[in-house]
This record gives structure tokens, C-alpha cells and sequence, in this order.
């Protein structure tokens, strides 16, 4: 049965995802451009050299770490459209440390400044969870406002009292020491080492969501808050738990970003890349296993679509409009199928009481 | 005074109806003659509703016809039954909450003055019918701030006021005190004395099939069983024609019990409902090890808020509760349950499952720190919970592809197995047990019933809350009526008919109670 | 600091600008609220708006046909709510998150397809035609213009106040949404009135981002709405879906906004920038506390 509907499940999000691209072809046919140019410049974008395949490899880990901050918290039951705040936070704190500590062992400053990231992100995303348990109060609005809030004193952080003094660098914190900074994997390429921090970190939320007690208590926490409370789990803990572990994660990628790419923290280190994660969680109904798999498959999606921009004028938003199609399909996917259902199985009923009937 | 003579005003012919799994309705042929009081009797889940949401076009019917006044009803909708006359009140009550009495009775038909409501003419719609019918209600209450008898009456005035003549009434003394149900029953035979009105009354209380009825019809497992004249039958017969033979229940095995240690304790309790009204009110009660109280009342006089504030899941406002000699009042539901008290709730969707995790992870809430499923209480340890699960499975003849089965797909009663023998697995002294059976059909019931009773033999203390007398008296040792939140009387099930015992379910005091 | 920069009459403009964006939105929300559906995608469908009622007005040099423009898109997004929410029963939150990712992306889209256009949309040839404004004569040396888009949103914040609690339909709505049965066991179809909601908050929503776009500017942005939407939502929960308590609301933000602009001299924009949005959350806050304690009081009576 379950193994049934698993299947059922790969096989709609199959069907979304082919109807999603064939509309992403006809959106590029009726702005003029051939489709086929488009998706063969997207593929060629991702995958052309090794620059193009070290930095479709650190989008999809960059997706992986905020689809699963995504995921996390909603398995817990609370839905964090924040983590963009979250990061930004993370972001400016850890670099703020590092550019303090400048001088000292990376030894010492590395794993301090990570632990700067956790706390300002965990600690960012425990004020909505605190509202949605204590207050009743949606943490999809507290959340997205939180955003705004986050990413305009980030930015009066940068530009005033953390401004850098170096000369020439019109905004942005000081710099971090070059043995502060994540090095290149890849020459040229986005692909840092912080790609094996977030390995490490993925697998290590994957296994609390899918394999330990705490992610089974969560699970029922967020599927039934009630029941959980009936059963004696500690349910506003758990939800807080959730929370507290995706902020965490946001929070160090922001720290990921700006030690890896940036040197330093400059406002706009970021292109709302925490929601295209979001967007692959809300995909894969928020499993860690399905967002990790499909992480890599929009990674390729988002890095060639640059180049198919750049190549054929065709804008890479087009990509997030594929994405946000994929999910409306798969929203809806129950509702449609149960329709198709209901009317399959009237048609019989009418037949088999038609028989019946007759016999009778 | 009906004839047999005359042409019927309703006519179903050959109706069948399917459901999803459920032949709800099979060739179901009814006549209802113009001024009868009819009354449908069956058990839960015969069919009876069904049946009378086809009629009032709530559903259309996989197969058959509807003839109202001799026109053939040819779009199922309820407003080509009203049309013809015909009203339904529900058993669940179609009233919106905040909204007043005259707005509700008006609702979808409203009075304009231009493009706007017309407040006063719709009071005045609604005392003129109050006038007309003897129906006291008063126009501009809310319906949320009003009684159940009252919601009621604004049902039967929402149907007049559309010029209903055909009434069916769907179990509508559930909820109803004797003295409303009497009441009722007066204006019932007024509106077909005087207005020559049709009236088709669903219901399972035989003694109400015998006072108010011309006719009856007997539904069983979607057939109508028979109908008859309500002077040709009596009680008896009608409850062997509803039951069939089939299903009558073996007497269960109760032993004797001499412990006499005290297990679950309630001292003067109060606690409030969700609007912050009193719910329970200084109430209190005990339960031996070895024993099963029942409490008996009708719904919504506290019983939900008692559970509920025994097992941590509502505040107490005052008063105590001692599990196992502990005082527990204020406790979380997790601390209280480690203490041995386990919890089968009332409405099991909500509250007793998680509809999308699958029937091993629903079985195993409570237990998954134990070394026998975990590593360090942490790792999960997935095959020994899956066998587990299988044998839990097997063990409450859970019906469903396998252990794998979301619960939330399951039948009401495979639903109710699964939180059974979760809830039966802690070896928990202290059984709350709330609705064991509601919703379940005969097979489960017995099973369900035979459970609790092993139990109570193995000396657990039960507390049992149920809407069904029947199984009260088959599983109770004692029993207490609760009214308004207050207990009104202690009985043994030998020692009171079920006939009585409902006037202390309806605010009658037993003098040694005080 | 100097209060009366704050309490000034520029400061009352710019609160009824503001407040005019969140009301228009706010009342498309408190429409689909009423019927029983939280919609988080009214931000999505601003932007949207806001982007087709430039684009007819650019194309069609005419204003009116900007808002026919902006109308028309209302009318389809609300629809595609509707139909995924009442007829495939997909999850509203889902669907609204999803709405507003999805508007900013096809806007932007679009907007990038046209040569020479990103960020914002500067036309080489034509022009955008603003929504007129009415002159009121002169106040203490300022000129007071009010675009027409304002008495358009106050008549109807009373126009949808009288729908709702004056007129029969406007109860079947909000029956649709506290007990859709009661509608559907008197021959009417709650869905219907569902769909009726989701519709009109689509027009509501396209008006308030014509007004962000031909309002007192005359261009479209991406991501314009920059989370407006979630404002007016908080809004609607604050004046519990009630048109005139929404309203001052609305009111209570926009002057939060304008308050903080009027502080530029004083303290940093970027900073100033966020006390709209702390000033919402706040008066959620506010409202959940006295929510709390009116419980707390009562079980205590």
C-alpha cells in the first residue's frame, strides 16, 4: 500500500515536472526563442566544462542545505519561509567575528565564527517558532516579514558601524584573513571546501529526520500536533527543536557564502537563494532522502540556466516559473487524482449495481 | 387519520446507493403517505440517513427514482426538494454559529429591500412563525449563545419558513433533554394535526418509534427490513428485526474481584470548556483496581472536559486528581502516562492517530526508547518495531494491506484497533477509555468490548465514557450519570432499567448521590 | 528629535499612500478570509498587478486601460487560486507561497524579455501614463494631489463592509466559510461563493498593485510588492476581517511607514525601512497577548 503510493507519488511528480518543462518550452516559444536552443544551452551551462560542473555542484549542495533547513522545521511543524533572514544573520555575525579575530590560529576562529552563524540563525528563527507555539501567531507571515527586517539591518550593519575602512570597497565588512577563507575546489569555479561541511551537515539531518527518535517524535509532532500531545510527546519542544536546527543551518551557509565567495560580508551575498531550496523541499513534500536526490537535479537547472540567459536571452527566471509550476502540479496532485478516482469509481458502482440489478 | 388507500406523497423506488467500499443503500423501495408520522429505525451505519439525504437530494443515488407529489425528481439537489416541499433537519445541526436566529432561519432565501438584507422583515418572518407553530425562539439571539433544544427549533422553523410540508427529522432527540423531547414530539403531532404535514422521524430509540409513529420501517445492513404499523409491533419485535439474528452478543467473562485499592481518583474538579464555560463542576469520583465505571450522559454535559482534564490534555481549575495514590492535577500527558495511565479518546481522527504516518509508526508511540527499538535511545531500530507492529497486527485482527497501511486510509473501526492496542500495550493500571466503539461495526465492537473486559480482569482501573447504553450495561460494574458537569446518581446496571436511568442523564438527582 | 517633521502634513500623505496599497490588498484578503481561505498569495498577485497595469498602460498609452490590464489579471490569478484550492483542495499556504514566488518570477520574466528592460522598466519608446490625481488646493506651501485611487479604495473599504454585513450574498459568503453545509443543505453551492471570494480578492489585489505601479510612480520593479502582501494579511488578521477595523489597520501601518521615512534625517534609511515590518509583527504580537489574556480573564471569572 505504501510502497503503492510511493510509486503513485514518483509517478505524478514525473508527469509535473515533464508538463512543467514542456509549458518552461512553450513560455520560451511564445517569447520568440526555440526551446530546443534554450534547454540545450541550459545543459551545456551545467554541465560544458569543469567550471560549469564545480558550480553545478556547489549550487546543488547550497540547495540540499536549504531544502533540508526547509524541511527540518517542517517536519517539526512549523513552515520556515525565513531562512533567508536567518542566513543573512548567520552570515554577518560569523564574519564579523572573523574580521575581530583577524590573526588568529583558523583553527580557533573558524569553528568560533560557525558557532557565531548557528547561534545568530537558531536564534533568529526561534522568535517566529516562540510566536507560532506561545501565541497561535503564522510563522509563514512572522517568518517572510522577518526577512525584510533581517536582510535591511544586515545591510545598515555593512555599510555603517561595520563598515570595512579599507579603501576601495564600496560596502561590505573588513575582510577575512585569506586562512579564514574556504579555498576552490575547482579553479574558477564557485565549488569551495564548505561543499564537505554541508555533506556532513545533510547526512547528519538526514539521519536525525529519517533514522533517530527524536526525528520520529518530530515527524508526529508536525503531521498531528494534538495526537502528539496525547501520546505524551513534548510537542512545543519538538516544533521549537525544528526550528532552532534550520535557522542553524541557514545561519552557517550564510557564514558558507561569504567565507567561500565573498571574502567578506557584502548585503547582497545573496539572490533569495533560500527560497529556491525552499521551493525543492515544498517539491519532495519536505522528505530529506527526495530533497537531498532532487537538489542536484535543480543545482543543474539553476546553474545552466545563466548560461542558457546569457546565450540565447532567454531569462533564467525561467527556471523558477518551471519550479513554482512543479509545485502548484504536485499541490494539487491529490485533489486531481481523487477526482479522477471518484469518477472511476462511480462509473463502476453504476455498473456493477446495473448487473447486479439485472440478475435480480 | 392516514388511509392505505391514498396516492403516497414521497415514493423511492429501487434506490441503491454507493459508496466508496460501502453499499450504503441496496434497492431500497419506500412509500410515505401524505399526514403519517413515519419513523425509520436501524442501527448506526444501516442506512437510514443515507436513504433520507437522497430524499432531500443531498445525494444523488447510484441507481433508482424519487417520485415527491408524483413528480419525478430528476436533479438530485436540495433545493429542487425544497421546491417540492420537502425539509431535512439534520442530525448534525446546518445552523452557521455566528449568526442570528432570524438570519439562519432566512438563510439563502433572505427578505431584500433593494439589494440589501431586510433586517426587521426577517424578524418579523421569524416571530411570525414562532407564532404560527409555537416555536419559541427569539429572532435576533446568536445561535452560538443558544441552547441545543433551541439550535433544534430553528431548524423546524428554517423548513416551515421554505414551505415545507414533507419534515425529516434525523435522530433529533440525541441531544435532547425528555422534557424537550416531549415537548418535541407535541409540536410533531400538532403540525400533522393541523397542517396536515408529512413527517419522517430517523431514530433508534424504540419507545420513541412506539409513541409518535403511525408507521415504521426497519433498515438493516442498507435493506429495508420491513414496514409495518406501529399498532401491529411492539418494541421487542422491532429490535429483533433491526439486530437480525445474527448478531446477538455472548455475555462476556467477568471475574470476581476483591482488590479494593483505589486507583483512580477525582476530587471536586473543575474544569472549563473551549468558550471558558464551567464544564465539569465540582465533580468527583474513584475507581478500584479491578473495576469499570461508566459514566452515562448525554453529550456535551462535561464528560469530554473530565478526560480530558484527567489525562493532562485541559487545565484544571480547581479540585484534585490522584493516579495511583500521585496527585496528578496540572501534569503533562507524557508525565501522567509514564505514571501508568494510558488514554483511548473519544474521537480517535484528531486526537488518537496520526492519519499520515503508517499503522508500525502509530503502534509505537510510547515505546520508541525502549533497548528493544532503539540504540541509546536514539537510533531507531527499524525491523524489531516493523515485527512488532506485525505482531500487534495480528494480535487486534487489524484489517488493512499491512503494517505499512497509512492509518489514516483505515476503516472508523480498523482506525479504533490500531489506538486500542497501543493504548492496551503499556500495561497501564489506570484505562481511560472514551467512545471505544463509535463508528464500529458489530464484529469490532464485540472484539473491542471483549479487550476492555481482559483488562479489567487483569485488575486495571477503567473509566469508560460512552454515548451507547447498551455498552455501558454490558461492560460497566458501576455506573454515574453526569449532568452539567456534576455527577447525579451511582447505580449498578442490574439494579436500573435503561428507560430510567436516562432521567438522571437529564438532571433528575438520585437522593443518596447528594 | 523634531515631532513635527513626523506629525506633519507629508507624513499624512504618505501614511494614506501606504495604507492605500495594504487596503486594497487587505480587502481581497479579508474576502477569500471571510470565506474560509488564509490567502498568503495576495502578494504574488499585487506584483502582478502591478506589472500589467503598466504594461496596458505603456501599450495602450492610457490609464484606464492599465487598470482594465491589471483587472484582467486579477481575474485570472484569482481564478487559478480558486480552482487550485477549492477545486483540487491543495494546501493554501502551499499554493499561496508558491503564487508569489511564481508572480515575481513570471513578471520578471517577461520584463527581462522585453529588449533593454531589468530591474525596472524604462520604455525607449512611449510612455507609462500615471492614474490621475485630484487636485485639493494648497496647504501650508505643499500641494495636495491625491491620486483618484484613494477615494476609489475608501469607498470600497464601506462598499465591501456593506456587502458583507448588509446584504444577503454577502452572508452566504462568510456562511461559506464558518459552515459551508448550512449553505450547501439550502440549495446553494458554497464553492460558488468560495470562488466568488477568491475573484474578487484577484481584483482587489490587481487594483492595490496598479496603484503601487501608476500610483505616484509610473514604473514597474521587480519584486515590487516587496512583501506587501504579507502586510495586508497581517492587517486583515489584526482587524479581524472586518473592512473598517482592517482599514485602520492599514492606516496604523502606513503611518508606521511614513513615520520612519520622516525620520530619514535623523536615523539611517535602511534602518528606518524596517519599522514598517517590525511595527506589523508587533501589532500581531499585541493582538495575541490581548487574545491570551481575554481568555485567561474569563477563566478566571
Amino acid at each position: 500500500m505504501k510502497r503503492r503510493e510511493r510509486m503513485e507519488y514518483l509517478l505524478s511528480l514525473l508527469v509535473s515536472v515533464l508538463l512543467a518543462f514542456l509549458l518552461g518550452g512553450i513560455i520560451m516559444a511564445a517569447t520568440g526563442h526555440s526551446p530546443l536552443d534554450g534547454y540545450g544551452a541550459l545543459f551545456t551551462g551545467a554541465f560544458g566544462n569543469q567550471r560549469a560542473i564545480g558550480n553545478t555542484l556547489y549550487k546543488s549542495f547550497q540547495l540540499c542545505m536549504t531544502g533540508l533547513a526547509t524541511a527540518v522545521a517542517s517536519q517539526g511543524g512549523i513552515f520556515n519561509v525565513g531562512g533567508e533572514g536567518q542566513m543573512y544573520l548567520g552570515a554577518l555575525a560569523s564574519c564579523w567575528l572573523g574580521a575581530v579575530l583577524s590573526g588568529h590560529s583558523p583553527f580557533l576562529v573558524i569553528p568560533l565564527c560557525l558557532l557565531a552563524a548557528i547561534i545568530a540563525g537558531a536564534l533568529y528563527a526561534l522568535i517566529p517558532a516562540l510566536l507560532k507555539i506561545k501565541l497561535h501567531i503564522s510563522e509563514v507571515i512572522t517568518t517572510i516579514l522577518m526577512n525584510s527586517i533581517a536582510i535591511y539591518f544586515c545591510t545598515y550593519m555593512a555599510n555603517g558601524p561595520l563598515k570595512t575602512s579599507e579603501k576601495g570597497v564600496s560596502q561590505g565588512t573588513a575582510s577575512l584573513d585569506k586562512v579564514f577563507q574556504f579555498s576552490k575546489l575547482i579553479k574558477g569555479s564557485n565549488l569551495t571546501e564548505s561543499v564537505f561541511l554541508i555533506a556532513i551537515i545533510s547526512v547528519l539531518v538526514w539521519y536525525l529526520m529519517s533514522r533517530t527518535t527524536t526525528g520520529y517524535r518530530m515527524k508526529l509532532t508536525g503531521q498531528n500536533q494534538r495526537f502528539a500531545v496525547f501520546a505524551g510527546l513534548n510537542a512545543s519542544t519538538l516544533g521549537i527543536l525544528g526550528m532552532l536546527i534550520s535557522g542553524a543551518m541557514c545561519g552557517m551557509l550564510g557564514m558558507f557564502e561569504c567565507f567561500g565567495l565573498q571574502t567578506r560580508f557584502k548585503p547582497d551575498f545573496s539572490n533569495e537563494f533560500y527560497f529556491d531550496g525552499m521551493l525543492v523541499a515544498m517539491i519532495m513534500r519536505y522528505r530529506p532522502l527526495g530533497t537531498i536526490l532532487m537538489s542536484f537535479f535543480f543545482g543543474i537547472l539553476k546553474i545552466g540556466a545563466i548560461t542558457m540567459q546569457s546565450k540565447t536571452g532567454i531569462s533564467s527566471e525561467l527556471i523558477l516559473i518551471v519550479q513554482s509550476i512543479i509545485i502548484f502540479f504536485m499541490a494539487a496532485e491529490e485533489g486531481i487524482l481523487q477526482n479522477l478516482r471518484r469518477r472511476r469509481a462511480a462509473r463502476m458502482a453504476q455498473t456493477v449495481i446495473t448487473k447486479g440489478g439485472g440478475e435480480g | 387519520m392516514p388511509t392505505d388507500t391514498s396516492a403516497p406523497i414521497v415514493s423511492m423506488r429501487h434506490i441503491s446507493m454507493q459508496f466508496p467500499g460501502v453499499l450504503a443503500n441496496d434497492d431500497v423501495s419506500l412509500d410515505i403517505r401524505k399526514g403519517e408520522v413515519f419513523a425509520l429505525v436501524g442501527e448506526n451505519g444501516a442506512g437510514k440517513s443515507t436513504l433520507m439525504n437522497i430524499l432531500y437530494g443531498m445525494n444523488t443515488p447510484s441507481q433508482g427514482e424519487v417520485y415527491i407529489k408524483g413528480e419525478k425528481i430528476t436533479d438530485f439537489s436540495p433545493s429542487q426538494a425544497i421546491a417540492h416541499g420537502v425539509g431535512m433537519v439534520h442530525q448534525h445541526f446546518m445552523l452557521v454559529p455566528s449568526f442570528t436566529v432570524a438570519q439562519n432561519i432566512v438563510l439563502s432565501s433572505e427578505p431584500r429591500k433593494g439589494i440589501f438584507y431586510d433586517f426587521k422583515e426577517a424578524c418579523r418572518i421569524t416571530e411570525h412563525l414562532v407564532e404560527e407553530y409555537g416555536l419559541k425562539v427569539h429572532p435576533t439571539d446568536r445561535v452560538c449563545d443558544i441552547s441545543v433544544g433551541l439550535q433544534q427549533r430553528v431548524e423546524i422553523l428554517k423548513t416551515f419558513y421554505r414551505g415545507a410540508d414533507v419534515l425529516i427529522l434525523d435522530e433529533p432527540t440525541a441531544v435532547l433533554t425528555p422534557q424537550e423531547t416531549d415537548e418535541l414530539f407535541q409540536v410533531i403531532r400538532s403540525i400533522v394535526r393541523e397542517k396536515q404535514m408529512t413527517v419522517i422521524i430517523i431514530t433508534h430509540k424504540l419507545y420513541e418509534v412506539m409513541a409518535i409513529s403511525d408507521r415504521v420501517g426497519v433498515m438493516r445492513q442498507g435493506h429495508l427490513v420491513d414496514v409495518c404499523r406501529t399498532q401491529d409491533v411492539n418494541e421487542r419485535i422491532l429490535a429483533s428485526m433491526m439486530v437480525g439474528k445474527e448478531v446477538l452478543l455472548d455475555a462476556l467473562d467477568r471475574s470476581e474481584c476483591t482488590d479494593q485499592e483505589v486507583a483512580l481518583s477525582v476530587d471536586h474538579l473543575e474544569v472549563l470548556d473551549n468558550r471558558s464555560l464551567p464544564a465539569v463542576r465540582g465533580l468527583s469520583l474513584s475507581v478500584r483496581k479491578g473495576e469499570i465505571l461508566g459514566i452515562a450522559g448525554i453529550e456535551g454535559n462535561g464528560q469530554s472536559e473530565l478526560i480530558e482534564a484527567i489525562t493532562g490534555m485541559r487545565a484544571v481549575q480547581g479540585g484534585h486528581v490522584y493516579v495511583l495514590g500521585q496527585e496528578t492535577t496540572g501534569w503533562k500527558p507524557g508525565k501522567i502516562r509514564k505514571l501508568g495511565l494510558a488514554h483511548v479518546p473519544e474521537d480517535r481522527l484528531s486526537t488518537g492517530v496520526s492519519g499520515q504516518a503508517d499503522i508500525t509508526e502509530n503502534l509505537i508511540v510510547g515505546k520508541e526508547s525502549l533497548p528493544r527499538f532503539s540504540i541509546a535511545r536514539i537510533h531507531m531500530k527499524k525491523q524489531p518495531m516493523r515485527a512488532y507492529a506485525q505482531e500487534k497486527f495480528n494480535a487486534f485482527d487489524i484489517r488493512g494491506a499491512g503494517v505499512d497501511t497509512r492509518v489514516g486510509s483505515l476503516s472508523g473501526g480498523n482506525m479504533q484497533k490500531v489506538v486500542v492496542a497501543r493504548e492496551f500495550s503499556f500495561d497501564s493500571t489506570v484505562l481511560i477509555i472514551s467512545q471505544p466503539t463509535r463508528g464500529v461495526d458489530i464484529g469490532a465492537m464485540d472484539f473491542i468490548h471483549k479487550q476492555i473486559m481482559d483488562k479489567r480482569n487483569h485488575g486495571c482501573a477503567i473509566l469508560l465514557v460512552s454515548a451507547d447504553l447498551d455498552e455501558l450495561y454490558r461492560l460497566s460494574d458501576r455506573l454515574v450519570t453526569i449532568y452539567e458537569g456534576q455527577i447525579t446518581g451511582t447505580f449498578t446496571p442490574g439494579s436500573i432499567p435503561k428507560t430510567e436511568i436516562s432521567y438522571y442523564m437529564t438532571g433528575g438527582r438520585k437522593e443518596e448521590a447528594q | 528629535m523634531n515631532w513635527s517633521t513626523i506629525f506633519s502634513m507629508g507624513t499624512l500623505m504618505n501614511t494614506i499612500n501606504t495604507s492605500t496599497i495594504v487596503i486594497l490588498a487587505a480587502l481581497g484578503c479579508l474576502m477569500t478570509d471571510q470565506a474560509g481561505m488564509m490567502n498568503i498569495g495576495i502578494d504574488g498577485m499585487m506584483t502582478v498587478g502591478a506589472f500589467a497595469a503598466v504594461m496596458g498602460s505603456w501599450l495602450c498609452d492610457s490609464w484606464v486601460m492599465g487598470l482594465v490590464f491589471a483587472l484582467a489579471s486579477g481575474l485570472l490569478f484569482g481564478l487559478f487560486y480558486g480552482v487550485f484550492v477549492i477545486r483540487f483542495r491543495s494546501d493554501e499556504f502551499i499554493i499561496g507561497v508558491a503564487l508569489n514566488i511564481f508572480a515575481v518570477a513570471l513578471t520578471t520574466f517577461i520584463l527581462r524579455s522585453i529588449p533593454g528592460q531589468t530591474g525596472s522598466f524604462h520604455p525607449q519608446t512611449g510612455r507609462v501614463v500615471k492614474l490621475p490625481s485630484l487636485h485639493l488646493g494648497v496647504l501650508g506651501g505643499t500641494n495636495i494631489n491625491v491620486s483618484i485611487m484613494i477615494p476609489i479604495a475608501w469607498a470600497l473599504v464601506i462598499i465591501a463592509w456593506i456587502f458583507l454585513y448588509k446584504t444577503p450574498e454577502g452572508f452566504w459568503l462568510h456562511a461559506s466559510g464558518e459552515h459551508p453545509e448550512s449553505l450547501r443543505s439550502m440549495g446553494r453551492s458554497p464553492e460558488k461563493m468560495k470562488y466568488i471570494a477568491s475573484v474578487i480578492c484577484g481584483l482587489m489585489c490587481s487594483l492595490s498593485g496598479a496603484y503601487l505601479s501608476l500610483g505616484y510612480l509610473s514604473t514597474f520593479t521587480e519584486n515590487m510588492s516587496a512583501s506587501r502582501g504579507y502586510v495586508a494579511v497581517a492587517c486583515v488578521i489584526f482587524g479581524r476581517s472586518n473592512p473598517p477595523l482592517v482599514f485602520l489597520a492599514t492606516l496604523l501601518f502606513g503611518f508606521i511607514d511614513a513615520a520612519g521615512q520622516r525620520m530619514q534625517g535623523i536615523v539611517d534609511p535602511t534602518l528606518t525601512a524596517t519599522f514598517p515590518y517590525i511595527g506589523t509583527i508587533l501589532m500581531m504580537v499585541l493582538l495575541a497577548l490581548r487574545q491570551a489574556g481575554r481568555r485567561r480573564r474569563a477563566a478566571r471569572a
